[in-house]
């Protein structure tokens, strides 16, 4: 179908927002690549010292870069337009441009929290933060002869970058003269390259953890501090009278991202980071085609993992814009201007950012990820999808019809990325499968209309099945949970005209469940053939 | 482009090899995928889906995935059955492969499973996990040898099955190269007192990973029933000074509490208890997962040592009891042992041909020119930290080879 190839002209500046780490590192992979950069700090520079000499080389690579255009104190104001041709305001200070991007990669940072009201502590000269610690260490300001004691993993539940913190922090005062440590910690979080090496280390040089399930008494009183726990080894009360206690610190999704996910049009997710967690996205696309996000953007990553994500968005970034030139692929969404009646339901539902509108609602042929949600929501059927039509549909249920000939004939709609994969694997496997199985292929459940369902049931068939994704798992995000909504309404008319419920089967499966979808599927046979016998 | 494609040979068909080689090809790079065992897709291949009513982002579908677009995509040519012999870096990599006789035609092999089974409980025909494989079928040379040989050779209609066949020698030269070896699984008999190959209801998370993808749910291998009481031991080989194992592998906490609630959503009534020393957290939404398995399971700050056996298959678990320190005895129908990554058996082999070092634990580390590291061969790693690196890996390996446009 399609045969003609369709090429639109799109832009091939890219801006990459954000100053840290993962932001340079992205804008020197991604000029590398022969595209023009614009590269945003929200601060006075671009990427902050680090405990290695790495950084210092990247920024002066791409300050040096003709190529990267960096602009400092400038946020991002307003993105309009569509994958491939973004315009975007940028400000600096009271100054505002606007640029056309064809891509735009995220990279913002992250924010820390001090969780002293979890232990219910004040800050204060002898009561510090993680990053007071820290500040202190780097200038050698921190006086010989103290007794210090870490507060972590009671006020959160951790993880391997707030532990590495402490570990870096444990090294450094074991430089420190005549130091005694102590770390109290729920669970030691090292599941990250290295950490349990720093960890064994500070041990051997006289650092002692107390772990514990419940969080120790911490007592200030005056000059006089206190922590006690029960320890669990020696099944004794233990007291440590600490010179300071250092109080331990969230890390956190910056608190920009919320701002930046409405115009961009991208999910965040529930913790304040751009990508939702979902498999297909791995590692570096965001909801949207022509938005990539990496590093501290994404999830909790190291100042590594965002390097690595960059040479990521580099290749995603070119397999985007290309030499810009772009083919359309064939099975993008099409509105019907005679039926579109601007009611914006397409709008609202898209999950990929593809839809905008002016007298009628226009489908973005660069941004369309081909998954029919719009389609299958839209009210008056004036959308309809390359392959998918409603007709090609209907005419797969007829054909079906006339030469299964099996019984009982069970029409199964299946997302070609998990339940249809199943189904194959289940075929090839050699799994039973039932005789009179029909699988009709979706692009996702989200696009499995009401209508054909029920077209399935007046052609004829004895079941109707929807395989979906498991929720979360949904490459277009909601279409599963589309898929489910719509079961459950089918059902309630099953049961208007007197037809048992287990004639409609909706199934979350992974491309890998191909026993699980034998099982099912000769399950309904049987519960039919039962009820016909 | 009108010079010739530049070529990279990527080692290993694991998720990081698959990862690495397809983005190469993207970027219009010719691949020599090499892969020692019989079929693509490494470890990771064999995971399955942990899913409760909603994903919890293990990615192990993510492999077949890779696996199907890799299988797909003309400029990958992959090669089963084959080990770098010798590598030749004057200038270019030149590699010697070496293949194992191809018992099994791909050109007639058409998936049918006629000789899987016929003689799949005899171990000579072994099938792979994901039907993306082509083919599907492979002949363990060892245990065909135990079988009658005029049968085998004659099961396949097709006459896919030759028993003469030679193995073989091919050059490949290449621009770059991608090391994606992967990891050796610890061995759980290393940790004698937990009864690992001797008792049957003593198995890995990796066995408990391949059983739930082949029957479709948690059951125990003597009885085939769903585990009533079922315990997980975590670190098993990993954070261990005596093994000199001081490293965590990054992946158990998570694929034991994944599967351990997967036995809980598909019988409530089941009983599990975790026996651990630290939970260990990775990613973003691990503390929200973390709590809710915390509802669900049972969680024991105490590795045991010993394992003990009772009626009818089952085990019987002694610990420390966490609030009094006296001695508990438990007994559970089914122990899985969350085994962790260790450094690849050909890591100094590896290390040595290609120009590499090793860590002080014995994985990977990148030095010198043009060779690139990706996956679990440079560390523990998940499988979508695996695929990050397998695409810097690339990204890399096509700035070393000049193809930036």
């Amino acid at each position: 179908m399609n045969a003609d190839k369709k090429i639109i002209r799109i832009a091939t500046d890219v801006l990459v927002i954000g100053g840290g780490t993962a932001g340079v590192a992205a804008a020197n992979e991604v000029a590398g690549k022969g595209y023009k950069v614009v590269l945003t700090s929200k601060e006075d520079k671009v990427a902050q010292e680090t405990k290695n000499g790495v950084i210092a080389d990247m920024v002066a690579k791409a300050e040096a870069n003709a190529d990267i255009e960096i602009m400092k104190n400038t946020v991002v104001a307003k993105v309009m337009g569509v994958p491939g041709d973004f315009a975007v305001t940028l400000k600096t200070g009271d100054k505002a441009v606007e640029r056309k991007f064809g891509a735009i990669v995220v990279a913002t940072g992250l924010t820390t929290k001090v969780l002293n009201d979890a232990y219910g502590l004040e800050l204060g000269p002898k009561v510090i933060s993680q990053s007071q610690l820290e500040a202190l260490l780097a200038q050698g300001k921190l006086e010989s002869g103290k007794t210090v004691a870490f507060l972590v993993g009671f006020g959160q539940d951790g993880n391997p970058l707030v532990m590495e913190r402490v570990l870096d922090s444990l090294t450094a005062l074991g430089k420190v003269a005549e130091t005694d440590a102590y770390v109290f910690v729920g669970d030691i979080k090292l599941a990250a390259d290295g950490l349990d090496q720093l960890y064994a280390q500070a041990r051997q040089e006289g650092v002692i953890y107390f772990k514990t399930t419940d969080a120790p008494k911490v007592s200030v009183d005056g000059d006089a501090m206190c922590i006690s726990i029960l320890d669990p080894v020696l099944r004794q009360q233990v007291e440590v009278a600490p010179d300071l206690i250092v109080v331990e610190e969230a890390i956190l999704a910056d608190e920009d991202n919320a701002a930046l996910a409405e115009p961009l049009q991208i999910e965040a997710d529930k913790n304040g980071f751009l990508q939702p967690d979902n498999v297909h996205y791995f590692p570096v696309k965001s909801t949207r085609l022509g938005i990539f996000v990496a590093g501290a953007a994404r999830d909790l990553l190291s100042v590594e993992q965002g390097i690595q994500d960059a040479g990521n968005v580099a290749l995603e970034v070119k397999k985007f814009l290309g030499d810009g030139n772009l083919e359309v692929p064939s099975n993008t969404a099409f509105v019907d201007v005679d039926k579109c009646t601007v009611c914006l339901t397409c709008y609202r539902c898209c999950p990929h950012g593809a839809i905008f509108w002016d007298s009628r609602a226009i489908i973005a042929e660069a941004a369309c990820q081909g998954c029919g949600i719009c389609a299958s929501e839209c009210p008056n059927d004036a959308i309809q999808l390359g392959d998918y039509a409603d007709e090609a549909m209907a005419k797969a249920i007829q054909d079906g019809q006339g030469t299964s000939g099996k019984s009982p004939w069970i029409v199964a709609f299946c997302c070609k990325n998990s339940g249809l994969e199943a189904v194959n694997m289940a075929k090839t496997f050699g799994y039973r499968v039932p005789a009179g199985l029909q699988a009709i292929e979706v692009p996702c459940a989200g696009k499995i209309d009401m209508d054909y369902v029920m077209d399935a049931f007046v052609q004829g068939a004895d079941g109707v099945m929807l395989l979906t994704c498991h929720n979360g798992n949904c490459k277009s995000d909601k279409g599963a949970l589309y898929a489910s909504w719509r079961a459950a309404e089918i059902k309630k008319m099953l049961a208007s005209v007197g037809l048992p419920e287990d004639r409609l089967v909706c199934a979350s499966l992974a491309n890998n469940m191909g026993r699980k979808f034998s099982e099912i599927s000769v399950e309904m046979e049987r519960s039919i053939k039962k009820a016909s016998s | 482009m009108t010079d010739k494609p530049k070529k990279a040979l990527v080692i290993g068909g694991g998720i990081a090899g698959l990862t690495a080689a397809w983005e190469l090809a993207q970027s219009q790079v010719d691949v020599e995928l090499v892969e020692k065992g019989p079929f693509l897709g490494g470890h990771s291949i064999s995971y399955c889906c942990k899913a409760t009513d909603e994903c919890v982002k293990c990615g192990a579908c993510s492999v077949d995935k890779m696996l199907a677009q890799v299988v797909n995509e003309p400029r990958i040519q992959v090669s089963l059955g084959a080990t770098v012999a010798k590598v030749d870096q004057s200038g270019k990599f030149t590699a010697s492969l070496e293949l194992a006789p191809a018992y099994i035609d791909p050109a007639k092999c058409d998936n049918c499973g006629a000789c899987f089974q016929e003689f799949r409980n005899t171990g000579a025909i072994v099938r792979g996990y994901s039907k993306n494989n082509s083919p599907l079928y492979a002949l363990c040379p060892k245990a065909a040898k135990e079988v009658d040989a005029a049968k085998l050779a004659k099961i396949c209609p097709k006459g896919a099955i030759n028993l003469e066949a030679k193995a073989t020698k091919k050059k490949v030269s290449a621009d770059t190269v991608i090391v994606a070896t992967g990891f050796t699984p610890f061995d759980a008999a290393k940790k004698p007192t937990y009864g690992y190959g001797v008792r049957d209801n003593v198995i890995t998370g990796m066995e408990l990973e391949a059983l739930i993808r082949q029957k479709g749910e948690v059951v125990r291998p003597t009885d085939l029933n769903p585990p009533a009481k079922t315990a997980f031991i975590q670190c098993v080989g990993s954070r261990d000074a005596r093994l000199g194992n001081l490293w965590c592998s990054q992946v158990c906490c998570a694929y034991g509490l994944r599967m351990a609630r997967k036995i809980k959503y598909a019988n409530p009534e089941a009983e599990v208890k975790i026996f651990y020393m630290d939970i260990q957290s990775v990613g973003k939404n691990f503390p929200a997962f973390y709590t809710q398995c915390k509802e669900q399971l049972g969680f024991i700050r105490n590795i045991p040592v010993d394992v003990y056996p009772e009626e009818e298959g089952r085990m019987r678990i002694s610990y420390a009891d966490e609030e009094t320190g006296a001695r508990k005895d438990e007994i559970f129908d089914l122990l899985v042992l969350s085994i962790g990554i260790t450094p690849g058996e050909d890591n100094a082999k590896i290390a040595d041909m290609f120009s590499l070092e090793q860590d002080g634990d014995g994985f990977l580390v990148q030095k010198g020119e043009g060779v690139f590291l990706a996956g679990t061969a440079a560390g523990p790693k998940n499988i979508p930290a695996s695929m990050a690196q397998a695409g810097f890996a690339a990204s890399e390996a096509l700035k070393y080879i000049g193809v930036t446009k």
